[in-house]
């Protein structure tokens, strides 16, 4: 049996819609590109294609259409009937049938539209044929447009139909307009029904679920029924009837005692007595609602007659029990009232109650419980003899069970903490478990770290025997040593403290030398350098030539002398003519003149006037010099604040 | 509490210093500061880097295998305690160590055996090569000996003392 999802039906197109949807399908998912000079073969295929496209297309989408909805036939008759009351079956099943015919037509079409095309001869006439084809199937599609419409409809509806279980425990309540049954649901489920002052407020089933013993109760309210014939029911009344018919349920009639509803007592019996047949093998509960209003002791004697014999046939009527015996069932008539909610709770619970007796006696009756009987057995071993043979406990079990006399509860590590100051107090020494060779060591501090060691690394059990062997080798290693000797004494001598102060000197020499022209190399390129006849710093004189000479150990007064006379003093010191120290006259004296020339001669002045260009200077001449000089010094002078400065 | 080996320079990591690294195949590398960790992050081999103990070890610098080294080993498993072996261990651990740095002592004076020799052997070169930046070569053959030259310049003050000397 296909199961059927009734709230998700695909949507039903219309006609037209229909046609578009196809039409736009084939075109997008077939090629579209065609030329008249194409191979024939390729230019039939082609339109072969579409044709088939079409109809598969519509074959599908008529399928689904087809499938979804269920078939009246198939479904709980509950359901059938229901559906029948609100879109009438005949309608229904030809609506599916036209449609299941423009399937087989299409089919038909296509078929001999391929057929033709297979000798199609040109393009032009191809395409004729597909156009004819497919025009077709659309006028059939346009032919069936009003079904399509109204399935739509149906399914708009279904989707929103109740979903009741026919199987399952339910509570049916039903009896005229405006008594109280949407109240009643309201009050022992969640279902949220509207409860309005005029009749037929409630013009559908409405579902809700209650519990009862750990079991989900279906509680079905229906709409009010009037009192004639079947045949003059609407459709509203006709849905009440099929939920009683249909359904195996409980059936709650509302009684109401107070009139409020604008219907007299005798009225609803009336209705009682009419629809009796529907509640035939259901067990029924007669129920007098609104007892606030109007309480049974103060009804009128009719009224009350009335309500006894409902009670009466509901007894009967229920069947099980009671019937056979023929006695009243108190329970079948009940009071209550929604508005003080007094005897709610009593009607749904007798209500239920009645109605699991019920389903617990009907499945007595039935076969199947004879198959879960039969399965349950408890097999005892037939007695061969009278020996008695009771059940076997081994010695030490026994013993155990006698010497498991309750002992004094041990010491546990808990009562220990709690004398001790409790949790955050106490701090368990976990040291006296300890399993040691002697238990004095329990409580010793263990050195980790010894000198950068790790005493772990070291422990040993045989460490004694391992030093033994240790200091044998120490002393062999310490007897080869002794055999041996530095002799690196002879062969070198050591230097005395004359030459260790030369060798300091060598490489300090050595070292300043390096320095220099480490020097020298770095400001090759960044400063000029003059070249030593210039001597702008005056360095390079005679005494530091002295020195050095007399630091390397050569007499230098000798090259002292030479250098001073082969210089060139001032002029008046080299002129013949006078002597200075003397005051004696040049001609006096026997020296030659050369001689006494160098004797004289002196080194130039060390002043010089600003302006004297020094070669290794870099001017060209004095007027140049000048030049620099004032250009310098206007670089430094400060300029006037204002606009001139910032150019 | 345990003193670890930093995995580069071999040196110890006393409590609180260092790092630990732990690869992805769950190898460790301990090391004793950032140098350390720098070096290793820029995937340096200690055997080739000069100043770790592992390239001592290897190049012959230092003593390289001993069994004062095997003697000191890591135990993994847990001995149970007993009171007179920790005692003698920590008396054999101070007689170990003075063994191990007197053996390290002399594998140092076997390498620097003929040291002393090669140096005065290279001073004297030196001394011989270089003279003649601090002697002239005319004060050397008046004085071949290989030592500082005496000065020879006239000192105003020592002149006046000379001609004292002479005077009195």
């Amino acid at each position: 049996m296909v199961h059927y999802n009734l709230k998700r039906i695909t949507v039903v197109p219309t006609g037209k819609d229909f046609v578009d949807i196809v039409l736009s399908r084939t075109q997008r998912q077939t090629p579209t590109v065609i030329h008249k000079s194409y191979a024939i073969n390729r230019i039939r295929q082609f339109y072969m294609r579409k044709v088939k496209y079409t109809q598969a297309t519509f074959d599908e989408k008529l399928g689904t259409i087809i499938d979804e909805f269920p078939q009246l036939d198939d479904i709980h008759p509950f359901y059938g009937d229901l559906m029948n009351v609100l879109y009438d079956r005949d309608h229904y099943k030809l609506a599916l049938g036209q449609l299941r015919t423009a399937k087989r037509l299409v089919e038909k079409i296509c078929k001999d539209y391929v057929k033709l095309l297979k000798y199609g001869d040109s393009l032009y006439r191809c395409k004729q044929l597909k156009k004819a084809a497919l025009g077709r199937m659309c006028t059939l599609m346009k032919r069936v447009g009003p079904s399509l419409a109204y399935l739509e409809q149906v399914r708009q509806h279904m989707a929103r139909l109740p979903s009741i279980d026919p199987n399952t425990r339910t509570i049916l309540i039903c009896g005229y307009p405006n008594v109280g049954k949407s109240s009643f649901i309201n009050k022992i489920t969640r279902a949220d029904v509207d409860v309005q002052p005029y009749a037929f407020t409630t013009k559908s089933l409405f579902v809700g679920h209650t519990d009862y013993k750990y079991l989900r109760w279906q509680v079905i309210d229906t709409p009010g029924i009037l009192d004639h014939p079947l045949e003059d029911r609407n459709t509203i009344e006709m849905l009440s009837i099929t939920a009683l018919a249909h359904i195996r349920a409980a059936v709650l009639f509302f009684v109401d005692v107070s009139g409020s509803c604008g219907y007299s007592i005798a009225q609803q019996a009336a209705l009682f007595n009419s629809i009796r047949p529907l509640f035939d093998n259901k067990p029924l509960l007669v129920v007098c609602s609104k007892i606030d209003l109007q309480s049974l002791e103060s009804l009128p004697e009719e009224d009350r007659q009335l309500i006894m014999e409902m009670k009466k046939e509901a007894s009967k009527c229920s069947g099980g029990i009671a019937s056979e015996m023929m006695v009243e069932d108190d329970d079948c008539l009940l009071t209550m009232s929604t508005l003080t909610e007094e005897g709610v709770i009593n009607v749904k619970n007798t209500a239920c109650e009645k109605l699991l007796q019920h389903r617990v006696e009907g499945k007595m009756k039935s076969k199947k419980l004879e198959d879960v009987r039969n399965r349950i057995h408890v097999a005892m071993p037939r007695p061969r003899d009278t020996r008695e043979r009771p059940p076997v406990i081994p010695a030490g079990v026994l013993e155990a069970r006698a010497a498991a006399a309750p002992r004094a509860p041990r010491r546990l590590e808990k009562d220990l903490e709690n004398e001790n100051g409790g949790a955050g107090v106490y701090s368990a020494n976990l040291r006296r478990r300890y399993i040691l060779a002697d238990e004095s060591w329990k409580e010793d501090v263990v050195p980790e770290i010894a000198d950068g060691h790790n005493i772990a690394d070291f422990i040993d059990t045989d460490i004694l025997k391992r030093l033994d062997e240790l200091d044998r080798e120490e002393h062999q290693r310490e007897e080869g040593e002794s055999e041996e000797e530095d002799m690196d004494d002879d062969e070198f001598r050591k230097l005395s403290p004359e030459e260790q102060e030369a060798l300091a000197a060598i490489r300090l020499a050595r070292r300043n030398i390096r320095e220099e022209h480490r020097l020298k190399k770095t400001t090759a390129d960044s400063r000029p350098m003059v070249p030593r006849k210039h001597d702008k710093d005056k360095r390079f004189t005679v005494s530091r030539m002295e020195r050095h000479l007399s630091n390397l150990g050569i007499d230098p007064s000798a090259a002292a002398a030479r250098a001073r006379s082969k210089s060139r003093g001032r002029k008046r010191d080299r002129s013949l003519g006078y002597d200075e120290e003397a005051g004696v006259e040049a001609m006096d004296v026997e020296q030659p003149k050369s001689k006494k020339l160098r004797m004289k001669s002196r080194t130039r002045s060390q002043s010089r006037a600003s302006m004297e260009v020094v070669p290794g200077e870099g001017f060209k001449d004095s007027a140049q010099k000048q030049q620099a000089l004032a250009l310098g010094k206007k670089a430094m002078k400060k300029r006037s604040t204002g606009k001139t400065d910032r150019r | 509490m345990r003193l670890e080996k930093c995995w580069f320079c071999s040196s110890t990591i006393y409590p609180g210093h260092g790092m630990m690294y732990v690869r992805n195949d769950a190898k460790i590398f301990r090391f004793c500061r950032s140098k350390c960790h720098k070096n290793f992050k820029m995937k340096r081999n200690p055997r080739k880097v000069k100043w770790t103990k592992i390239y001592r070890k290897l190049h012959g610098k230092e003593l390289p295998q001993d069994t004062t080294f095997e003697l000191e080993r890591k135990r993994n498993r847990p001995e149970r305690y007993d009171r007179n072996v920790v005692e003698d261990t920590v008396k054999a651990m101070k007689k170990i160590s003075e063994t191990r740095v007197e053996r390290e002592a002399q594998t140092l004076a076997n390498r620097m055996r003929g040291k002393k020799t090669q140096q005065r052997r290279e001073d004297l070169a030196e001394l011989q090569q270089g003279i003649h930046l601090v002697k002239a070569p005319t004060a050397l053959l008046e004085e071949p000996s290989l030592t500082l030259p005496k000065e020879k310049m006239k000192v105003k003050v020592s002149v006046e003392q000379e001609s004292k000397a002479m005077e009195s």
